[in-house]
């Protein structure tokens, strides 16, 4: 009997200890991680914009993010946006509330500081608040609007899909037309040497200069890499050794090519080629209704 | 019953005689699944190391007040919580090696070494002794991680630290993880005969 108490008291103090040295670990570094999170995906945004190494990123240029969220309350389930608004005297951000076919259902104002809009849970309880009890909403995914002078300079789409063993998360950036102009691979899990090569240079870039049209019926070609195009893709953009214009030519004659797959992993190149397609395909079709939604509600937006 | 070694040869002790990898054959996931390249190894290496010294320390100083029955789930407590630690110190201060480091990181709570470590060694010696075999099994098991990972990555893809060496990949067939058994199992047996050798050598010259 005295020994249970005995190794449940010395369990127990271990146990408290060890909460204790973990809990003082994570209070110093949690903010430094958090921290680098950031500033690595802020890097990686402006440099698929094309502002990387010397070349910075103007004044005039601003990232604006729209969180999409699905609503559901009282057995209904309807789509949410939270967009930022620029008229005066305004809350901050609008969330509209749509139907799952699109149509209008109603816009609350929700009192947001952009600095706490970027913490998920400030924005979550904010959004609780404008749309009263009684309903959820569970965040989805974003989309950063980045416009210079207030003209729409691309879209930034942070997606996932499912690669050779697990998912892939990548940041695509295309212009207002739809149009590929960067893709950056965030995580992954695929084999090194054959279908980690996806981070490679000469592989991601080949979706530059896809256009919508050509995404639509974009596939995987199982042939060699030819060299001046791989030359093109591994080129630096900002002080690389081959100049813009013959970049712009080989480019220019490549984008109505298919993707050349990389030697041993045509799974993971097919999955990087659909996944690129199903995130701008479906993008397309949600900005387009947004778009109308706000101009029809005419809600003032800064991009 | 305190060892009666020095400090150095405690950890040549662990990084020849005793090589977690090539002698003992623990921890045998990690170098047949992470060793595609030196820098893998050497980075799970440091973190073993880390993890390996302070759990070592821990058992050592307390090891009068654990409760001899309940010691293996101490021990992993011990080793769980220095995990924890250095994978968060790592995610906070550095960021880039923890990108590619990171769901291994998480994996060293299972290390076999280790546990085996704490229980053979820093569970009946003193602290000191105990830093040192601690620090002789990391370095044993870095050494053994970047030997295996030196030749997968050479013979796989045809470059070192991620340079390219030999401009193409002789046998692509070395970093999938069936290749890690043919490669350690292969490295395994070059050293023993090595080693046969050498003592044979020895006996022939006395």
């Amino acid at each position: 009997m005295k020994d249970i108490f005995t190794i449940v008291f010395r369990l127990t103090v271990s146990c408290l200890l060890a909460g204790l040295v973990m809990g003082a670990t994570f209070v110093f570094t949690n903010k430094a991680k958090l921290h680098n999170a950031e500033v690595r995906e802020q890097k990686v945004m402006l440099g698929l914009l094309g502002y990387s190494g010397a070349k910075t990123a103007p004044a005039s240029l601003k990232l604006h993010p729209v969180y999409r969220y699905l609503v559901s309350g009282g057995g209904v389930s309807s789509l949410g946006y939270l967009v930022p608004t620029s008229g005066a005297g305004e809350a901050g951000y609008v969330f509209v509330n749509l139907g799952l076919d699109g149509n209008f259902l109603g816009k609350e104002d929700v009192r947001l500081e952009a600095h706490k809009a970027a913490e998920a849970n400030e924005r979550e309880a904010a959004i609780v608040v404008a749309l009263g009890s009684g309903k959820e909403c569970r965040y989805v995914d974003q989309t950063i609007v980045a416009t210079d002078n207030g003209q729409r300079l691309a879209y930034l789409l942070p997606g996932e899909f499912p690669g050779f063993k697990t998912f892939i998360n990548v940041i695509l950036s295309v212009d207002p037309a739809f149009a590929v102009t960067g893709l950056e691979i965030m995580e992954h899990e695929e084999d090194p040497g054959l279908g980690g090569e996806i981070v490679q240079a000469y592989f991601k870039n080949q979706f530059r200069g896809k256009t919508y049209e050509a995404l639509k019926k974009l596939g995987v070609v199982k042939e060699p890499l030819p060299d001046e195009y791989r030359r093109v893709l591994e080129n630096d953009r900002n002080g690389g050794s081959i100049g813009a214009e013959e970049v712009a030519q080989v480019e220019a004659s490549y984008s109505g090519k298919d993707i050349y797959a990389l030697t041993g992993a045509t799974i993971s190149s097919k999955a990087v080629t659909n996944g690129v397609k199903s995130i701008v395909n479906k993008f397309a079709y949600r900005i387009g209704i947004l778009d109308r939604v706000l101009k029809e509600q005419q809600i003032v937006v800064p991009f | 019953m305190a060892t009666d070694k020095s400090s150095l040869q405690l950890i040549t002790n662990g990084i020849l005689n005793e090589n977690p990898i090539f002698r003992l054959v623990l921890s045998m996931c990690p170098a047949v699944g992470i060793s595609t390249t030196v820098m893998n190894g050497l980075m799970l290496g440091v973190a073993v190391l880390f993890v390996q010294v302070f759990s070592s320390l821990t058992i050592a100083i307390f090891k009068n007040v654990i409760h001899p029955r309940i010691r293996i789930p101490t021990y992993t407590l011990t080793i769980a919580t220095w995990v924890t630690v250095i994978d968060m110190v790592l995610a906070a201060y550095m960021p880039e090696a923890y990108a590619k480091m990171g769901i291994f990181i998480k994996l060293i709570v299972a290390f076999a070494i280790i546990t085996m470590r704490l229980e053979m060694f820093a569970c009946k010696e003193t602290v000191s002794a105990s830093f040192f075999d601690g620090i002789g099994m990391g370095l044993g098991f870095m050494a053994g991680m970047m030997a295996i990972g030196f030749v997968r990555e050479l013979l796989g893809m045809g470059t070192l630290l991620g340079y390219d060496l030999l401009g193409f990949k002789p046998l692509l067939f070395f970093v999938l993880p069936l290749a890690g058994f043919f490669c350690v199992g292969l490295m395994m047996g070059f050293f023993n005969y090595i080693e046969a050798r050498y003592k044979s050598a020895k006996r022939a010259s006395a």
